[in-house]
């Protein structure tokens, strides 16, 4: 049975109760409220400046139109942590989601930011995503293995490809996860269907 | 004696016969019902002409086979012009809108409902569940299979890492079903 369903309730290693819940419009300020509450060392390579109302305004009209899905984490109500998928309709990449994931520091190593990841691999797989793909920047050790943990894998590095907040250049490193599989087991089913040769 | 006889038709690939086997699966083992279900399909996996009949009833079936549909369940042009005429005069006709068009070929005193079930599929995020939103569809709008039985027997049938979503399609087809019937 599905325990990934939303909104759900988990425990953090610390004890405390943090709420997971798909986001809304109705989330926008809190969640520009937790990105201005980051300090500047966390902002140092994240893709855009989430600090802005123009960020914002660009970040909640991909939600309106579905080319992002976000799941929020809140620690007594307040933003904590936030995994958004992001993908478009066309193209030849609209088979690929790319995961973005953002924890408070404090709550880090809490076991929050891979409860949001896994609730987002499971919305793009049922999504329709074949392939998820994570940018991290070299040093992110527990990002990597928070996605190592969910089957991803490094599939690329490219070096001083990302230029953080004050310029300096940082290798990028792409981590995948081919979900595809998960589907192909339904699609040959459908194919040649046979009930006494069922998979289970 | 209440004896249900059920043919799903269309093509191979759209998951006909497992549309059948859930039928069966949730009417035999869910839902305290005896079950039956003959499959048939071309010589090709996808794209050939495929069916299953399905036969649904409260005693032991002694004779499998689908002699005069009470429902078809329809997912191409070419089942409906090969099955419709076989409906019993009261059946019932449930197809899929984009892919069948049942103007002529359906007995005039049958009842037939639709569903944009590929668009459904395609919203939910991915085609592949179209059969499953027939499924629903089919235990929405015929009543003949409670809900919880269905949903065991799609829980039961498909692979695993994709029930969540094969269960939204369900849901989605039999809410749809079930707002046709009001």
């Amino acid at each position: 049975m599905d325990t990934l369903e939303l909104p759900s309730i988990m425990h953090l290693k610390n004890g405390a109760g943090a709420t997971l819940s798909l986001a809304t419009g109705a989330d926008g300020a809190s969640l520009l409220q937790f990105y201005r509450s980051m300090s500047e060392e966390d902002r140092l390579v994240l893709k855009d400046d989430v600090t802005t109302s123009d960020w914002l305004d660009w970040f909640l009209s991909k939600l309106a139109t579905g080319e992002a899905i976000s799941v929020v984490g809140r620690v007594n109500g307040a933003v904590r942590g936030e995994a958004t998928l992001h993908r478009t309709f066309h193209g030849w990449s609209r088979h690929v989601g790319e995961i973005r994931l953002n924890v408070d520091r404090t709550l880090r190593g809490q076991g929050l930011g891979i409860e949001l990841a896994r609730h987002i691999v499971k919305i793009a797989v049922d999504a329709g995503i074949d392939k998820l793909v994570a940018h991290m920047v070299e040093g992110q050790t527990a990002a990597r293995r928070t996605f190592e943990k969910l089957g991803f894998h490094k599939e690329a590095e490219l070096p001083g490809h990302v230029a953080d907040i004050h310029g300096h250049k940082r290798d990028l490193l792409i981590y995948a996860n081919d979900v595809s599989h998960i589907w192909s087991a339904m699609e040959s089913m459908l194919g040649d269907f046979r009930p006494d040769r069922a998979p289970r | 004696m209440t004896r249900t006889e059920i043919r799903v038709g269309g093509l191979g690939g759209q998951g006909i016969i497992l549309c059948g086997s859930i039928i069966g699966k949730a009417a035999s083992i869910y839902a305290g019902k005896h079950a039956a279900m003959i499959q048939a399909f071309g010589p090709e996996a996808r794209g050939s002409a495929c069916s299953a009949q399905v036969i649904v009833a409260d005693d032991a079936i002694g004779y499998p086979y689908v002699r005069r549909p009470d429902i078809l369940v329809l997912m191409s042009q070419d089942a409906c012009t090969q099955f419709a005429p076989q409906l019993k005069p009261d059946g019932l006709v449930l197809f899929e809108e984009e892919l069948v068009h049942t103007n002529g070929k359906v007995p005039t005193t049958a009842r037939t409902l639709g569903i944009p079930a590929t668009r459904f599929a395609e919203e939910l995020g991915r085609r592949l569940v179209l059969n499953i939103v027939m499924v629903g569809f089919f235990a929405g709008a015929t009543g003949l299979l409670p809900f919880e039985a269905v949903e065991k027997a799609v829980l039961d049938s498909v692979p695993k890492g994709t029930e969540s979503l094969n269960l939204r399609a369900l849901g989605k087809g039999y809410e749809f079903g079930q707002s046709r019937l009001a």
